[in-house]
């Protein structure tokens, strides 16, 4: 994408929205779901038309979870940690995600293809440990299925899934 | 014999759905279509919220003929349309001291419950307004609009509900106090975060009868003057989100939301705010202050969110399971509701009891039921039969409660007392092999990531 | 007009109006609480640190609040040192001073609060000073200029500028600095500049005894938002002008 692509994506983004400060949350969810992450020009553009400070929308870009400053990966892999998932094994699936991809949760693969992160209770918690991978719930995972669905996800980019976004 | 107004339940709540129960839908309807048994012309394939039964999902429910199928499988799909005008798949049935039973109350699980919050979920098309209203949906805020404010905030009182996210204060109080203010305008707020681990009731509600919610909001609305609410909902909550706005939007088609509800000078408006993934945004005036935009802080709570709230006006905030609760106070009378329950918490509660149990999932009972009655005779007892070792209540606020006490009442009072809490419906069961002290370091990681 | 309420402090009568901040009743009546994230440079207060807890007791019970924020809406009984609040504020003071054990403030408080055991195996945030009272930040948007917030959340969470970068909205003017309780925002500035938040800014200058008016940016903005022209002298110039002036006039009067 060009800058000017960007930035007219940018603007329609933000002015899909009323000028006001409520807006501010929702309207960087609408850029992350966009670009990945919040790029500082959508950060600055969104201070300038509701008429709030930087500083403040850098504040809850850095606050709340479902928001990040630098791209994520192009696959978002997410590791319920709700307590029924800790207890049936979440933290082996950080394990092995970690020695196939040698990244921890909260980082990016370095060939920006996977991000994995640790995620609250999804509400899965009869099927637990649960994988959430571009809005795919796997479900009841055994920790030798994980190189499997990681490598499924690598080769077929044009998947057609069902976005939790 | 099959007839237009059979129906195929198959429960699609975020558990089954991860456990392929859209495929099986999807299977049925093929293999009836192939037969010219097609939807619109014999029998209905609904795809409902949470059955409850999560563990044995997916879950397939006849009805009117009430065969229910559990486990079911894409390659069952042949077999259960072949049983619709004959003999059930044996294998798909619950099975019970060698017997095969059919019906869903057969099942203790089932049998044991008592479903008011949830008594359309499981059996209803969570997007059709005429589901909802064909089981009673919308009689309560029928009623509500030919009383006073007062007489629908005494209708709450009388019934003793009590907030269901855990705190347990006196719902129809919280309505008073904010009905007091002379300050306008009034906001109300349903509380949909659900932060914590191990908890899905409101999530559920949220997905399998929106409506519930909304009549609920707009009972609430009418009690204290509100003209706009706003749902609350978490960011990982994508199908509840959906399903709510499809529900609202329904909703303002029909003229029960905008600027006459139902025909009356009433309005309410109502939207969406979608969390941002902070488990503190579940405290009340954290959760406002992200609405009205802001990082979700919490301030001091010696000023009150009735009198000061959303945009510091007068708010009304309440938990899912609380509003979904109004509409069957206003339609049967708070006194009917009132004979639920226990003495001090009044009706039932909704509860997700997962871990080591046999049958994990969504329950309502009670209030007053017992631990051992929800974790053995409704739960089935521990996975593999292992020692019950304890079950986590309340959240990373609240504590673990051994075998000692599990003939304690679950309310809001009871387990206080003895240093442990109802919390918001999680119940975590764990046996011997889970460590307690791993279970609390996770429990103190959590909080500290989420300060 | 509010109601008048009869209220005991530390077994001090005190008479304050229904909704009076607790702190604030006890500051009139001369009994004085210690506290930290408490500026009267503000109304709204934040109730961070935790130190100014009282113990109240109303309709017999007793609850331990932040007086700091604690609306007095019926009598009570208040007391500001009793042996639970002793013991509270003690460890509050030791937690607060392994989160900043640079600040001699808080060191100072501790000690005056008798210290407290048992903390040895917590972590010292080294180098530390600030206890994200959020005062600066308060203060900061106080002023409209907004430059600094709190950034992340948790044991990550601390105050800066975005992305740690020097913030063109900064002015320089030491808002910030000037109402953190521990000192923890750090500033330079020599004869004709001043550095903080990593930028530097040029110092306007009095021109009749040179010294420091605050920054260019600083005065310029303040000047703008009163509607008037930018001083060219010190407040401390002008008022001798001033006086010379009445000097002149009414000397014969």
């Amino acid at each position: 994408m060009n800058d000017t692509d960007r930035a007219s994506k940018i603007t329609a983004i933000i002015e899909a929205y009323p000028a006001d400060r409520r807006f501010a949350l929702a309207a960087m969810q609408d850029m992350q779901h966009e670009f990945n992450y919040i790029p500082e020009e959508g950060l600055v553009a969104l201070a300038d038309y509701l008429d709030c400070s930087k500083a403040h929308l850098y504040s809850m870009a850095t606050f709340y979870k479902a928001l990040s400053l630098t791209p994520k990966g192009e696959h978002i892999i997410k590791i319920c940690n709700g307590t029924a998932c800790h207890l049936r094994g979440s933290v082996n699936l950080a394990t092995e995600l970690k020695r196939i991809l040698d990244i921890e949760p909260g980082q990016t693969s370095a060939d920006g293809e996977f991000s994995v992160e640790y995620v609250n209770c999804l509400g899965s918690c009869a099927l637990a440990p649960v994988m959430v991978v571009d809005g795919v719930y796997h479900n009841k995972l055994k920790v030798d299925q994980i190189s499997g669905i990681v490598e499924s996800y690598r080769t077929d980019d044009s998947k057609d899934v069902v976005s939790n976004d | 014999m099959i007839n237009g107004t059979d129906r195929i339940l198959v429960c699609c709540g975020t558990s089954c759905i991860a456990n392929g129960a859209l495929d099986v839908a999807d299977a049925i309807e093929k293999e009836l279509t192939a037969r010219g048994l097609a939807d619109d012309v014999c029998v209905n394939v609904v795809r409902t919220g949470c059955s409850g039964e999560c563990e044995q999902g997916p879950v397939v429910r006849f009805m009117p003929r009430d065969l229910m199928y559990y486990r079911v499988a894409v390659r069952d799909a042949k077999a259960i349309v072949d049983s619709l005008d004959g003999a059930p798949v044996k294998k798909l049935l619950h099975k019970r001291d060698g017997q095969f039973f059919e019906h869903m109350d057969d099942n203790p699980f089932y049998a044991l419950q008592h479903k008011v919050v949830l008594k359309d979920v499981g059996i209803i098309d969570p997007l059709s307004l005429d589901d909802y209203i064909s089981r009673g949906g919308y009689e309560g805020l029928k009623r509500a609009l030919s009383m006073t404010p007062d007489e629908i905030i005494s209708e709450v009182e009388k019934s003793g509900l009590r907030g269901k996210g855990g705190a347990g204060f006196p719902t129809g109080r919280k309505w008073r106090s904010a009905a007091g203010y002379d300050e306008w305008p009034k906001y109300i707020v349903c509380n949909g975060d659900e932060g914590d681990p191990g908890a899905f009731m409101d999530g559920s509600t949220m997905e399998g009868c929106p409506h519930a919610v909304i009549e609920g909001m707009v009972i609430g609305a009418l009690a204290i003057g509100a003209e706009e609410g706003v749902l609350y909902i978490r960011d990982e909550y994508a199908l509840a989100r959906d399903h709510i706005q499809h529900a609202i939007d329904d909703a303002y088609a029909a003229g029960i939301l905008g600027d006459s509800i139902m025909g009356t000078p009433h309005k309410l408006h109502l939207s969406i705010v979608r969390g941002g993934g902070a488990f503190v945004c579940g405290e009340s005036t954290a959760l406002m202050a992200s609405i009205a935009g802001r990082v979700g802080e919490p301030r001091a709570k010696y000023i009150r969110s009735v009198q000061r709230g959303l945009f510091d006006k007068p708010t009304v905030l309440n938990n899912v399971e609380t509003l979904a609760s109004v509409p069957t106070i206003l339609r049967f009378g708070g006194e009917e509701y009132a004979k639920l329950g226990a003495e001090k918490s009044k009706g039932t509660k909704v509860f997700a009891m997962v871990g080591k149990v046999k049958h994990t999932g969504l329950v309502e009972v009670p209030m007053g039921t017992t631990l051992r009655t929800l974790i053995y005779d409704i739960g089935g007892g521990i996975m593999n039969d292992r020692p019950f070792k304890a079950i986590q209540t309340g959240g990373p606020s609240g504590g673990c409660i051994p075998e000692s006490l599990l003939d304690l009442p679950v309310d809001f009072d009871t387990l206080t007392e003895y240093g442990a809490m109802m919390g918001s419906g999680g119940m975590i069961v764990m046996d011997d092999r889970s460590c307690m002290v791993e279970v609390a370091r996770y429990y103190v990681d959590f909080l500290c990531e989420e300060s | 007009m509010s109601d008048l309420l009869n209220i005991t402090i530390d077994g001090r009568p005190c008479t304050c109006e229904a909704g009076e901040y607790l702190y604030d009743v006890a500051e009139r009546n001369g009994i004085h609480i210690p506290a930290l994230c408490r500026s009267d440079a503000f109304e709204d207060h934040r109730a961070c640190c935790r130190v100014c807890i009282v113990e109240v007791e109303e309709r017999g019970r007793r609850k331990v609040v932040t007086s700091c924020v604690y609306p007095v809406e019926r009598e009570c009984t208040v007391y500001t040192n009793s042996e639970k609040i002793a013991e509270e504020r003690a460890v509050t003071l030791a937690l607060l001073s392994k989160r900043a054990p640079e600040s001699e403030t808080i060191a100072a408080m501790a000690r005056e609060a008798g210290g407290a055991e048992g903390f040895d195996r917590l972590v010292t945030l080294d180098g530390e000073k600030c206890i994200l009272c959020g005062l600066c930040v308060q203060a900061c948007d106080s002023l409209g200029t907004g430059a600094i917030s709190t950034v992340n959340r948790g044991v990550d969470k601390m105050v800066s500028t975005p992305y740690d970068k020097p913030s063109a909205d900064c002015i320089g003017c030491l808002s910030c600095a000037n109402v953190c309780p521990t000192g923890a925002i750090e500033y330079a500035q020599d004869a004709t500049s001043r550095t903080i938040w990593n930028r530097t800014f040029e110092l306007a200058l009095c021109e009749r005894c040179g010294s420091p008016m605050g920054t260019k940016d600083a005065v310029h903005r303040a000047a703008q938002q009163a509607g008037v022209e930018e001083p060219r002298i010190c407040d401390a110039c002008r008022k001798r002008e001033l006086a010379d002036e009445m000097m002149h006039t009414y000397r014969y009067v």
